[in-house]
């Protein structure tokens, strides 16, 4: 019962640190009144959820996809036309364009996955690359020079705000919530069974995974949540173009999640908390005078973790000491035998 | 016909560097497994190489051209030493992917800060210099150009089949422990070959300043097309990078010429999909 009760005081303290940082977040724009600041906080948003998209493909999957602009752009498109041409209210045009990104990935895909390690990157590259030239010859997206979303009064109806604060909100609670569903996916039996793709494809086909399926699943959701990432950003910018699918895009939406871990679902907010302000700082003061400042910088941090710290900020921080800081003192986390013990029980009242 | 013709020349002339770039990008693919996504920067490197060669040293392209090749061939190494070696020993396939991409980033955006974006050219007095060969027209500078990656391509092919540096890094390519085994250092044959393959997009970068521009993202296109050169023309083989190389510059002229020329990409890319899902279907029914 002592074991019990330690573990439930663990889970508390948890439970409060993680409210504690919710509700400063929550509280920023009652404080930050600078709209350059708030934009940054929306960038933040924005770039992690991308991240985590790409994550669970990429990170939790081992199926490293270099596209994943390509569904945010694709994303963003559908909304758009949805809006412009049909006049439909912008948040069932984000349901209809997360279905059409989902679909379009889910057929594209279907018979890719018989591609393993870089063949899927190459294949990929390949497809975010073809929908760009596509878009960009076909009268219907608008060519090279991109859609423009109506400008009118603001309203939660047509999501369209002249203040930040808005898509503030909005950009945290699709950060939350999609953080929510990863954790809940990273916990579930998928979860595993994705992780056990990622180690050895053959030896989860033979323990009875299918790995087609698992696959199929985990590029769909991934694809419709970065599709999800394309509306927010479409109505917040309000103008897209083809060159939001560049290859550069694809890669600057991964980089949070490597920096930060890849195989953690914590790693992209990680990373996103650290590169996109340090990125749009140098943007803001240097890019004047050396252009493309904020990408060198981006590019020797990832090549300094990959290089010194192999699993990401978080891998690091999993095993250093400030971590075990935290734990004992503020946290008072018990030991990982009495964890044990607990879960062990805990599972079998549930058996039983 | 003559546009025809043309077309052909054109598209030979062009595949010429897809195939240099996709020879370089091979051995490194071959031997390492790994994919060098930084492949079109070191190209990049390469043309600026020349360029400052052409306008502070007054050294002609093509006279450039073996000392570009030696500075990649060290740059490389240097690389492959600091960075991909021990970061092989990881074995995450996702790190090395990164690590590359980390660099082609690292190399676009030095070149944009050292270099600024605007686009530059060299322009020698043989620049314009036209031969007429019946009814085609070529350019002097890209007939050399495609005179010396030949010369190249040979050589490279030779080196490979028959030196003993060669062999050994064949053998490294098809087992890197037996090669350990029997006596090669396996370390160094890694060295060696990122750097070859590195020299090579040097030397494709250095040829190509003459009708080119040259600016930060200069590259992309050339490593995006060496990966599909690889892919298409199989791993490990020399000959067919090259004839897929040749392929690719045909496949984009003539989509250009008869379909339209802001559709030859997008046909590129399709029909790198559809060989590659393909192949790989085929190979996974025959096991």
């Amino acid at each position: 019962m002592d074991s019990k009760k330690a573990v439930h005081i663990y889970h508390r303290n948890l439970t409060i640190l993680l409210g504690l940082i919710l509700l400063v977040f929550i509280l920023v724009p009652t404080m930050v009144k600078s709209p350059y600041i708030l934009n940054i906080f929306v960038l933040m948003f924005y770039m992690s959820t991308l991240s985590m998209a790409w994550n669970l493909l990429g990170g939790m999957t081992g199926q490293n996809s270099l596209g994943h602009a390509a569904y945010m752009g694709l994303g963003a498109y559908a909304c758009c036309l949805l809006v412009v041409k049909t006049g439909a209210n912008p948040w069932l045009a984000a349901i209809f364009g997360m279905v059409v990104v989902g679909l379009v990935a889910g057929i594209v895909f279907y018979p890719c996955f018989i591609l393993r390690g870089p063949y899927f990157t190459l294949v990929s590259i390949a497809f975010g690359e073809s929908i760009r030239q596509l878009i960009i010859n076909s009268e219907f997206f608008g060519r090279a020079s991109g859609v423009g979303l109506p400008f009118g009064n603001d309203s939660w109806l047509n999501f369209r705000f002249g203040s930040k604060v808005p898509y503030y909100y909005v950009g945290l609670i699709m950060v939350v919530g999609i953080y929510l569903i990863m954790k809940k996916i990273d916990r579930s039996k998928m979860g595993f069974a994705l992780k056990t793709i990622r180690e050895d494809e053959d030896a989860a086909a033979a323990i009875g995974i299918n790995p087609t399926k698992y696959k199929i699943i985990a590029v769909v959701i991934s694809a419709m949540v970065a599709g999800l990432v394309g509306f927010f950003y479409a109505s917040y910018i309000r103008y897209i173009d083809p060159d939001l699918m560049l290859q550069v895009k694809s890669t600057e939406s991964v980089l949070p999640a490597v920096v930060g871990g890849a195989a953690f679902v914590e790693g992209p907010l990680i990373g996103g908390l650290i590169m996109i302000p340090l990125s749009e700082y140098l943007r803001a003061n240097f890019s004047a005078m050396l252009p493309g400042i904020n990408m060198l910088m981006y590019a020797v941090v990832l090549l300094v973790v990959i290089r010194f710290r192999p699993t990401g900020i978080l891998g690091w921080y999993m095993h250093s000491n400030v971590k075990k800081m935290i734990d004992e003192k503020i946290l008072k986390k018990p030991s990982s035998e009495v964890l044990e013990e607990v879960e062990t029980l805990e599972y079998q009242r549930e058996e039983a | 016909m003559s546009m025809f013709l043309q077309a052909c020349v054109n598209g030979l002339l062009m595949g010429g560097f897809y195939a240099l770039m996709g020879m370089g990008q091979n051995i490194i693919f071959g031997v390492m497994k790994i994919v060098n996504f930084c492949h079109g920067e070191m190209l990049m490197v390469g043309m600026y190489l020349t360029l400052i060669l052409y306008t502070y040293f007054g050294v002609d392209p093509y006279l450039a051209v073996p000392l570009v090749a030696l500075v990649m061939f060290c740059f490389g190494a240097v690389i492959q030493h600091t960075l991909i070696t021990p970061s092989l020993g990881t074995k995450s396939f996702t790190n090395l992917l990164f690590l590359t991409v980390g660099l082609g980033l690292l190399l676009s955006n030095g070149a944009l800060v050292i270099f600024g974006s605007e686009y530059r050219s060299i322009r020698t007095g043989y620049s314009q210099t036209y031969i007429q060969l019946g009814p085609v027209n070529m350019a002097l500078p890209r007939l050399i150009s495609f005179g010396v990656l030949i010369v190249v391509a040979i050589t490279l092919f030779a080196f490979l089949k028959y030196s003993t540096l060669g062999k050994q890094i064949r053998a490294v390519s098809q087992n890197p422990v037996g090669a350990e085994v029997v006596g090669i250092d396996v370390k160094k044959i890694y060295l060696l070959t990122y750097g070859l393959g590195v020299a090579l997009a040097g030397i494709a970068g250095a040829l190509l300043t003459q009708f080119y521009t040259v600016f930060p993202t200069a590259g992309a296109s050339f490593g995006l097309r060496a990966l599909i050169v690889v892919v298409v023309g199989g791993l490990g083989s020399i000959p067919g990078a090259f004839l897929a190389g040749i392929f690719l510059g045909l496949l984009e002229t003539m989509s250009a010429l008869f379909i339209s020329p802001s559709y030859s990409d997008l046909i590129v890319f399709m029909t790198f999909i559809i060989i590659l899902v393909l192949r790989q279907t085929i190979i996974a029914r025959r096991r």
